[in-house]
């Protein structure tokens, strides 16, 4: 039988979307594990292809999102992360995911801050692929999420920045829209090697067809694939890159 | 020894005062939030400072502001609370466990408060026991008001 390549799922206090996520990459073919931070070793990345990094509220989102969860990690594994990846490891982080990712330095230099409304928002948003990405090689152009946060809003240290990044193509994903006064409606960014990926929307909550608002919501791949979601193509495109990256 | 600082956010426009409120008081009230920290240590200032730098602030959207004056100038008036002694105050107690957790922190954390400040622009000063009254929870919050 082939062997499924490994995914690790970091959970923090009030990491609350990891089983859903750890599904998700059950589904394309991963085989999942979902790691504590308190039982975190560099040894338990050995062998791993991707670390996923899930939505929720570590530490309560105290101090700011994802920090209390970057120093732990820090504390935990140091700079294990970083060496992950330059040995050709995955990371994805999602939502509360992605903010851990910008706070540990691992995507390009950004912050997540409160949404413009000064809101939680839990509405789903169009966006747009606006470079290659290996988390997006099967989406269409366009595509179809939902989003729930109240800290979505990319920011950088100026607006060059983040144009800098739609022209360099960090900002591998846009929303269509401004839905939270994110710099360039940048939704997601990826790191200079591509494979480092974090974006606020979640792609685990479309999975399935059945999962969209609109009954009649049809998939644009066609009938042979209507049974699956958006987010499936994510997971699915991250799938296929770890396996021909082996 | 003892430190004090206050954290602003860089991107975030003021708020309409009335999202705070119960009841909507109408008129033309905004609002910032910050926090404020009070820090007694022993030994190792500058190691406490890279401490509140890499732990307390974000270099990209926020700014640090040392010392007891207000970080935000122009407002009617602030209202600062925080948890009463004995509450159990979970940012307070997640921060010191990272803290304890730091093999040689090259400082001694003796005392941590957090406070969180509501600057409200706009008049109004006459109308802080609305916000008082709306925002503070009696059973677990301490608080005071700054006048402009």
């Amino acid at each position: 039988m082939e062997e499924r390549p490994r995914a690790v799922l970091l959970k923090f206090p009030g990491t609350n979307c990891d089983e859903e996520t750890a599904r998700a990459l059950e589904v394309v073919g991963f085989s999942t594990e979902i790691v504590p931070i308190s039982a975190l070793t560099t040894e338990a990345l050995d062998g791993v292809k991707l670390v996923m990094l899930s939505g929720g509220f570590s530490y309560g989102d105290y101090v700011m999102s994802g920090r209390l969860a970057r120093l732990v990690t820090e504390q935990k594994i140091d700079g294990a992360l970083k060496e992950f990846r330059d040995n050709g490891g995955y990371l994805l982080g999602i939502c509360n995911g992605f903010q851990i990712l910008t706070q540990l330095g691992l995507l390009p230099e950004g912050s997540l801050v409160e949404n413009t409304s000064g809101r939680f928002q839990c509405q789903w948003v169009k966006m747009k692929k606006q470079a290659d990405c290996p988390f997006l090689t099967l989406l269409p152009d366009e595509f179809e999420l939902p989003m729930a946060h109240a800290e979505g809003r990319l920011v950088t240290m100026t607006a060059e920045d983040a144009e800098k990044y739609r022209e360099n193509g960090a900002a591998a994903v846009t929303y269509n829209e401004d839905v939270n006064g994110s710099f360039e409606h940048i939704a997601g960014l990826q790191d200079e090697t591509g494979r480092v990926f974090g974006m606020m929307p979640h792609p685990e909550r479309f999975l399935y067809r059945e999962d969209h608002y609109d009954p009649d919501w049809e998939n644009p791949a066609g009938s042979d694939e209507e049974k699956w979601g958006s987010g499936y193509y994510l997971f699915r495109s991250l799938y296929e890159s770890v396996t021909s990256s082996n | 020894m003892r430190k004090t600082f206050e954290i602003s956010d860089r991107y975030i426009e003021p708020g309409h005062a009335d999202e705070l409120l119960y009841e909507p008081l109408g008129g033309d009230l905004t609002f910032r939030r910050t926090r404020r920290y009070e820090i007694e240590f022993k030994r190792g200032k500058s190691k406490l400072e890279a401490f509140i730098e890499k732990t307390l602030r974000d270099p990209i959207s926020q700014e640090l502001h040392e010392g007891e004056d207000p970080a935000l100038d122009d407002f009617s008036f602030v209202l600062e609370y925080g948890m009463k002694p004995g509450a159990l105050d979970l940012e307070k107690e997640a921060i010191l466990t990272y803290y304890r957790g730091i093999e040689d922190p090259g400082f001694e954390l003796k005392e941590l408060s957090i406070r969180q400040r509501i600057y409200v622009f706009g008049g109004g000063s006459d109308k802080s026991d609305r916000f008082i009254r709306d925002i503070c929870n009696y059973a677990i919050h301490n608080w005071s008001v700054i006048q402009g």
